[in-house]
């Protein structure tokens, strides 16, 4: 009996112990478990005026950008002493973010200012969660910022891309493609023409030129490039005209898609018949930054996060600068993936105001841009969110040294605000509830790329399975909207 | 009934009344906690995972009935990470086997006894995350301690132990045993050390060998120290999460890696499907269950409690 007694007590706490794992609010012990090696914890800095009005912000953000921001916001307060009360700037880690707005939701206990990215425009606005912004921000603001940031957070109900607008951008980045200077002029090629982004036919030459045995003990420990599947492959993709899903969103198109699959096999020939990048094995051993850090290979993405990094001379000891990624056959573009986050601001909030204020203040101010693009940090965070500054001024800082930057930025300005060679776009999981579809496909390219499965295999066994993810989105989407 | 309570209420003394005020409020303070702390989250998980709740829509506006569980008992990757949380529990009864055999050995006054046993536990105590980083760099596939070795020995490469389908699950068991050793041979040892030496003794006059030593006596008498391991063992097997999360890109390559509590975190973290992950959380919850029930109901065939 007292045996029967004990093993249902345990049984009971085990079972309990194991459902609060579902549980988001009880979740911490893992989850803080998991979050210990993160650089940062969530922190919380109270900024104290003379007035009764209190504003809580979260974001997640590095700890050298919360230095800039905090410094903003300190300013807001002494120059609205009058008002406030205080404002408590939470940050927390990227990762932490979601699992934290959820318990806020869950507990109906929003913060007033908090990230909303255009992914999820729609499900926050139907939901009465973010503030429309049309009467607090002036036109004149509005125009000068970067359409393709405009666009991603306008929204009319039904549509995004029209309508009112929701959030400020925290930024707007792009993942451009950089290449190493020292190690081209070793091989006496040619650097890359920024004007003329390279064909795919000219890259994978390019990438044989560089792809060598440097020491001579007979293996090859240089290479043209190294891809990163989850970031760095869907340039060659795009860039070839191929997308994965249909125009709007519902379908996964890859097999019947001739366009994706001359991409895909030209990026897995990369690998796996041209070896111009480190096999899958060496990839796990080393990822493509730290080679490209350690100077091993030609070219390697670049986001606009990772300049003031590469400009840094102890973490990037090497000359480089940005060019476009290869177009292939069926393209017309040069085509990357752009991303952005917003400042929105809590539809409930008591000082909508004072919030709204306070995150142009964070978004658009001159001296805040001045400092987060570099001008007066010498270390660009980020391209300026002010149109006329960054094309105008910021640009001569870069040309005059004042802002560590690659010379050929106009790589950057042109793919986020198109040309005749370059585009833009947001990736396409920015359209979907979540990214699952597209995680789905990228679980087997390791074995694409190491030659055990073919490409028309790969292609023919995965789609199924992304379109029963993707399916599985929409329906959520459909339960978090109104539509 | 009444007049029984009645009996009772004249004979209290009113001292005897307050403290039986008092009584019921420290009774309250564990109860509350429980209702707060076990019985509201249980409720809450128990309702979205009927629901297809994604943190940012109505819970109780997208009930779905069953709908969660039968996407899940029909989602191949729920099965593959089933299957693969079942075969790193071979790390268990491996586990087991070197624990007591260590156990055994420090069993003795060997010097530096202590020594040795903090150097086995200190893997208990670090923490999970930096062990799972520093094993990650041990399998590395170029630059790890393991492939260094096996070059040196045999002169060919190692195993891609992390990116491979198969030789990653080697890879969690080896990590999983080491982690875990230490815990076996702590409670080993306590459970050696409480077995009467006359017994043995007595054995020795019968004639018995070494081996008829240990089967009879010591195996039978720390059989209850092997119970409690293995029933923790096996709730924790099933909680497997932070090695993958840290050791691996996304669940490995082909979600080789992936275990079923990672399989939770996927969905409701990742994907932003709550009340599926709540869900799982309920299917996982009813497996432990009846494998513990299971465990307690046939412990009589093995377990010597006396």
């Amino acid at each position: 009996m007292k045996k029967r007694l004990i093993a249902l007590l345990m049984s009971t706490m085990m079972v309990g112990s194991v459902l609060m794992t579902g549980c988001s609010t009880v979740s911490t012990e893992e989850a803080g478990e998991t979050s210990a090696d993160a650089e940062d914890e969530t922190t919380t800095d109270t900024f104290k005026g003379d007035g009764d009005k209190t504003i809580n912000i979260l974001l997640y953000m590095q700890e050298h950008e919360k230095k800039i921001y905090s410094g903003l916001i300190k300013d807001f307060v002494e120059e609205h002493k009058d008002e406030i009360k205080e404002v408590n700037f939470e940050v927390t880690t990227q990762d932490e973010y979601g699992t934290k707005m959820t318990a806020n939701m869950t507990a109906g206990d929003m913060p007033d200012i908090f990230y909303v990215g255009p992914d999820s425009v729609r499900s926050y606005v139907d939901n009465g969660y973010v503030l429309p912004l049309d009467d607090y921000v002036d036109q004149e603001t509005v125009d000068n910022l970067w359409p393709a940031i405009k666009s991603a957070y306008q929204y009319d109900g039904t549509q995004v891309g029209q309508g009112s607008l929701y959030c400020l951008p925290k930024d707007l980045s792009c993942f451009a493609f950089a290449y190493n200077k020292d190690l081209f002029d070793e091989a006496g090629l040619a650097y890359p023409d920024p004007e003329n982004p390279y064909t795919y036919d000219e890259f994978l030459e390019v990438c044989k030129a560089l792809t060598k045995d440097t020491d001579g003990d007979g293996e090859i420990d240089q290479w043209g490039v190294a891809n990163a599947d989850a970031f760095g492959m869907t340039p060659y993709i795009y860039s070839n005209g191929a997308r994965f899903l249909n125009d709007d969103y519902t379908k996964v198109n890859i097999t019947d898609n001739d366009a994706f699959k001359t991409a895909f096999q030209y990026y897995v020939d990369l690998t796996a018949k041209e070896g111009v990048t480190p096999s899958v094995e060496q990839d796990t051993a080393l990822g493509g930054y730290q080679r490209w850090l350690d100077g091993q290979v030609g070219f390697y993405a670049c986001g606009t996060w990772d300049v003031a990094a590469f400009m840094d001379d102890s973490t990037f000891p090497y000359n480089w600068d940005l060019c476009g990624w290869p177009v292939g056959p069926d393209g017309t573009k040069s085509t990357t993936w752009l991303g952005t986050v917003g400042y929105a601001v809590s539809a409930k909030t008591e000082n909508k105001d004072l919030c709204t204020e306070l995150i142009k203040k964070l978004s658009t101010d001159l001296e805040g841009q001045q400092a987060v693009s570099g001008e007066t940090t010498g270390e660009s965070l980020q391209l300026p969110n002010i149109m006329d500054y960054a094309k105008s001024t910021f640009k001569d800082k870069v040309a005059d040294g004042t802002v560590p930057y690659a010379s050929n930025i106009d790589v950057i300005y042109n793919y986020i605000e198109g040309s005749d060679k370059y585009d833009g776009i947001f990736s396409e999981t920015t359209y979907t509830y979540n990214s699952e579809w597209m995680d789905v496909f990228l679980e087997g390219v390791p074995n694409v790329k190491n030659g055990t499965v073919s490409v028309d295999d790969y292609l023919k066994e995965v789609e199924p399975k992304m379109q029963e993810a993707l399916d599985n989105a929409i329906e959520l989407q459909n339960t978090s909207t109104n539509d | 009934m009444s007049k029984t309570k009645n009996v009772v209420k004249t004979q209290l003394s009113p001292m005897a009344k307050r403290e039986e005020r008092w009584a019921w409020l420290f009774i309250a303070a564990p109860f509350i906690g429980f209702l707060l702390f076990m019985a509201y989250p249980i409720g809450f998980a128990l309702l979205a995972s009927g629901s297809k709740w994604t943190g940012v829509n109505s819970l109780i506006g997208n009930l779905c009935g069953f709908e969660n569980f039968i996407d899940i008992l029909t989602d191949p990757k729920f099965w593959k990470s089933m299957l693969t949380t079942i075969i790193y529990m071979i790390g268990i009864p491996l586990g087991m086997i070197f624990g007591l055999l260590i156990a055994m050995g420090m069993n003795r006054n060997l010097p530096g006894k202590r020594i040795m046993t903090t150097m086995y536990y200190v893997p208990v105590v670090s923490s999970l995350v930096a062990v799972a980083i520093l094993w990650a760099w041990v399998f590395n596939f170029d630059y790890g301690l393991l492939n260094t070795i096996i070059k040196f020995l045999t002169g060919h490469h190692g195993p891609n132990w992390l990116g491979d389908e198969v030789w990653v699950k080697v890879a969690m068991i080896i990590f999983m045993t080491w982690k875990g050793l230490g815990t076996s041979i702590i409670l080993y040892l306590a459970g050696l050390q409480n077995v009467p030496k006359d017994y043995y003794e007595a054995a020795e006059i019968d004639g018995a060998t070494g081996w008829e030593k240990f089967r009879f006596i010591t195996l039978p008498l720390i059989s209850p120290v092997t119970f409690y391991i293995l029933i923790t063992s096996l709730i924790g097997g099933f909680q497997v999460f932070v090695e993958v999360q840290v050791m691996t890109t996304n669940g490995g390559t082909n979600y080789s890696a992936a275990t079923i509590v990672y399989y939770l975190y996927d969905k409701a973290f990742s994907n932003g499907q709550l009340g599926y992950g709540c869900a799982v959380a309920v299917i996982l919850a009813i497996i432990i269950f009846i494998i513990t029930a299971i465990n307690f109901k046939y412990q009589d065939k093995w377990v010597v409690t006396d």
